[in-house]
């Protein structure tokens, strides 16, 4: 399967404490791939290692077939695999519509030197267009001219979503979307992201604490503890796994 | 090896002065966050102080010292504590300006109270001494060392001994840790600035002797000291110790070698040499601070409306192009400010809306303006050498901005000011740039009808490059690169998690600001006819950043005031000489640095006054809320 991210027995260690030792998964194009698991379970340094932010010291990550465990954050983005953050990585001082279209300003500009000063018209279009049918998608048409810093939680999450759309990426890391959202935004947000999905064919790599969004959007999942990849099915059969419930609910409960 | 044994000793004497120093710095940057580039200009000020003691005024030594070493204690750990104290956590632009005017000021002080001259400073030491395998070491050499190593020594002890010590010491391995210690953290950061400063007093007092009680090679004794915190990684204090030893050995034994122009200069450039392939090399991660995202500071001007900006623009063109007409005899001075206004707005374009803080600046321009006279002198037309001028100094920039960019604003700043420093003393002198003679000329430009030669025509051609330039850095700052260089102040690690290449960006907005300091120094030369090595030293760039500074982060605004205040109230007002111009901008300085600092709470407090105010809850929209809600609720 090459096409999509995987990472294979990745370890990540800070000094000698290990965050994730051998986390194998694979997020194909086509379909939204959850990885879940109790707090500091490592699931946001997986993310990280996976898009580049952290160099694992063990193990490889492929994108699209190709070997990248070694490229930038930036290389990775090129090849498309964008992502969006726990904590909302945003411009305030910009207006929302302004935020969207800085996502792809970026992946067009890359490290071109002189791209750095033009945006020529075609690509003023292009970035422009995107920005008004991902803003569209993600329903935040209205906010466009608003500054970002005017805001809830909820429409930043949106926000950012429409970035990443906006972006063209045909892999998405989302970490935890739906924290901090009540439980109409978060319904909200699940049904933009199936949208998302169909719309754009892309594929969806999702760290996701809400149970209910979890099991209804994601194909498939994997459950990650303590740094260990200790179950992976479809939610259904993770439902159904009595290892998953031990490492949620403690080990009394299945004992 | 008997023919080295002189130099590694007189090495060994100053480096463990420079290492003394280090330690000071390394100390104070650790404790505070603000990495003083005034740290030189506290030594030369010690010098001063002494020099008057003992020398003017006839006082015995030990007390001359004692009082010196006691002034300084306090100075560091009671005004510069209280200064510093708003900026931890601030933008690295704000500290560097901080710093800078701080090294301006009492630079400025030195100047006007003592001229300009270099003053023979007697050695106070014995200078009798033995011999070891025929070489004399003196006493003087002897105790200059001994003090050094055990001040080193007994701040070592100090932090391990003494509670405040071992909090000191915690502050130091990590920073974060200064309000958990349990002790109060402004008492941790007194100590180690009245510690930090006493050093640098010390190793001021008794590098005198040997430097000679020069105020200029004094103050920069930062950058000898910039060596010795590179080698600690800025964070360890006993190896910066060691690094002093080994930059002041090495530099003296390279004075063996190394005794032919250009090469004769490049001894006093090791520490920075040394620095540059420390910060080329070294784990970015072991640096303190040097992940901090670097923060853009520009303010940005809400959009005038049609009429108003109509009618500046119309209004500000009669004016300029009345100015020939009107001030008579100081058009010089108008046409200078011209030049400057480009290389202010170089600056600003860097400083303010990337947050990369360029102390090098005017050896830049003096690229730009010594490429001029080359080019000019070889018969190329004006106006292309004019862009050629610019152009020449982009590959300079990139190789400075090369050096530094993956590290923040401080270590920037760092290399840069050291990047000045080896351009004066080695660079400048070559025939690439000013020559031996350290003069170079151009001539007026002959467009056409147009002739230069006279002062009112050459006003009108350095107007209409102002404009373009102005013109050109507001389209950029308006543009791709301005769009990107916003975000990047606010969140680089989304940029590059979208496909930019951030490194790219800095790099090109550092090479865009090189180009118009160049276009600006190729004006300045064709105004002036000749130019002098002498008017682009470091001490001129950090002008530069001070007067800058004081005319506030705006683009186009700023650079014009600066270049106001550069130029023509110097002009005007003759008693308003270079010296009192660098105390009064340096005061001005520490003070707009510290607005810079604050401005978050200042706006704050402004708005929290506002909406407390009677008048605006009488009159404001909350008024009207309220009468609306009352119309409701009956």
């Amino acid at each position: 399967m090459a096409d999509g991210l995987e990472a294979t027995d990745v370890r990540v260690a800070y000094g000698g404490n290990v965050a994730v030792s051998a986390a194998t998964l694979a997020a194909p194009v086509g379909r939204i791939t959850g990885l879940i698991g109790p707090n500091g379970a490592g699931k946001t340094t997986t993310f990280n290692a996976c898009n580049g932010l952290l160099r694992p010291s063990a193990g490889t990550v492929h994108l699209f077939g190709r070997d990248v465990t070694h490229a930038s954050v930036a290389d990775r983005a090129q090849m498309g695999l964008g992502r969006t953050f726990q904590i909302v990585e945003v411009c305030d001082s910009m207006t929302v519509a302004a935020n969207v279209a800085l996502g792809l300003e970026a992946r067009l500009v890359g490290g071109n030197a002189l791209r750095q000063f033009w945006a020529g018209k075609a690509q003023r279009r292009q970035i422009a267009d995107a920005t008004e049918k991902a803003m569209e998608l993600c329903g935040i048409t209205d906010l466009g001219a608003q500054p970002t810093s005017t805001l809830s939680t909820g429409q930043r999450r949106l926000l950012e979503l429409a970035r990443v759309v906006a972006g063209g990426f045909r892999l998405l890391l989302l970490d935890e979307p739906s924290s901090g959202l009540d439980a109409a935004e978060t319904e909200q947000f699940g049904r933009i992201l199936l949208r998302v999905l169909a719309d754009h064919g892309l594929g969806i790599l999702l760290v996701e604490h809400d149970m209910a969004l979890v099991m209804r959007i994601c194909d498939y999942l994997y459950v990650l503890d303590f740094g260990q990849m200790i179950f992976e099915g479809t939610p259904a059969e993770t439902q159904d796994s009595a290892v998953v419930r031990a490492a949620y609910l403690g080990d009394e409960g299945v004992a | 090896m008997n023919t080295l044994l002189p130099f590694v000793i007189v090495g060994l004497t100053t480096g463990s002065l420079y290492g003394l120093a280090g330690v000071g710095l390394v100390l104070t940057y650790r404790t505070s966050g603000v990495f003083n580039f005034g740290h030189g200009a506290v030594a030369a000020a010690a010098a001063f102080l002494f020099y008057n003691l003992h020398v003017s005024h006839h006082i015995a030594w030990p007390i001359a010292a004692a009082i010196t070493l006691g002034t300084f204690g306090v100075f560091g750990g009671l005004v510069l504590e209280r200064l510093t104290r708003t900026f931890v956590g601030a933008a690295p632009a704000a500290i560097v300006t901080l710093t800078v005017g701080i090294f301006l000021a009492i630079d400025g002080t030195l100047f006007i109270s003592s001229g300009d001259l270099t003053r023979h400073f007697p050695a106070f030491l014995p200078t009798s001494g033995f011999t070891v395998s025929a070489v004399v070491v003196s006493w003087g050499q002897i105790i200059s060392a001994a003090v050094a190593l055990l001040a080193a020594t007994g701040l070592y002890l100090f932090m391990r001994l003494t509670r405040i010590g071992v909090a000191m010491r915690g502050v130091v391995d990590d920073a974060t840790l200064v309000g958990l210690t349990g002790e109060r953290p402004n008492r941790v950061r007194k100590v180690s600035w009245a510690v930090g400063c006493a050093f640098a007093a010390v190793s001021g007092v008794l590098l005198a002797p040997t430097l000679g009680l020069d105020a200029t090679l004094l103050t920069l004794l930062v950058v000898q000291a910039f060596g010795a915190c590179a080698i600690g990684l800025f964070s360890s204090l006993p190896l910066t110790y060691l690094g002093g030893l080994v930059v002041g050995v090495v530099a003296a034994v390279a004075t063996k070698y190394l005794t032919k122009p250009p090469w004769s200069g490049l001894p006093a450039a090791i520490p920075l040499l040394i620095l540059v392939v420390v910060l080329l090399t070294a784990d970015a991660t072991k640096l303190p601070g040097a992940r901090k995202a670097v923060r853009g500071l520009v303010q940005q001007a809400g959009p005038l409306s049609r009429r108003t900006g109509a009618a500046l623009l119309v209004g500000g063109a009669i004016v300029l192009l009345l100015v020939p007409h009107v001030v008579g005899a100081h058009l010089p001075v108008w046409i200078a400010a011209l030049g400057y206004i480009v290389i202010f707005g170089s600056l600003a374009l860097l400083t303010w809306t990337s947050g990369q803080v360029s102390l090098c600046h005017m050896a830049f321009v003096a690229v730009g303006a010594t490429t001029m006279g080359h080019l000019t002198g070889d018969g190329v037309p004006w106006l292309l050498a004019l862009l050629l001028a610019g152009l020449a100094v982009v590959p300079v920039g990139a190789l400075v901005a090369i050096s530094a960019i993956r590290l923040s604003g401080i270590y920037l700043a760092l290399v840069t000011l050291g990047f000045g420093v080896l351009m004066q003393d080695v660079v400048f002198g070559s025939f690439l740039m000013f020559g031996s003679g350290l003069t170079v000329s151009a001539p007026r430009p002959q467009l056409g009808f147009i002739d230069g030669s006279n002062d009112k025509w050459f006003y009108y051609v350095a107007l209409a490059v102002a404009v373009a330039s102005c013109g050109a850095l507001t389209a950029i700052y308006r543009g791709r690169l301005g769009r990107l260089l916003r975000g990047l102040a606010e969140s680089p690690t989304m940029l590059a998690t979208n496909g930019l290449r951030v490194n790219t960006t800095r790099l090109i907005v550092f090479c865009t600001s090189a180009f118009f300091a160049g276009v600006g120094g190729a004006l300045l030369i064709s105004q002036f006819s000749a130019v002098n090595g002498s008017a682009y030293g470091p001490v001129q760039s950090l002008l530069l950043v001070a007067v800058l500074a004081i005319s506030g982060t705006r683009l186009l605004r700023s650079a014009i005031l600066a270049a106001f205040l550069i130029t023509v109230i110097p002009g005007y007002a003759t008693t308003f000489d270079s010296d009192h111009q660098t105390l009064a901008f340096g005061l001005a300085a520490i003070v707009a640095a510290v607005v810079l600092a604050s401005r978050g709470r200042l706006f704050a407090w402004v708005a929290k006054a506002s909406a407390d105010s009677d008048d605006r809850a009488a009159r404001g929209p909350v008024a009207d809320r309220m009468a609306s809600a009352e119309l409701v609720s009956r």
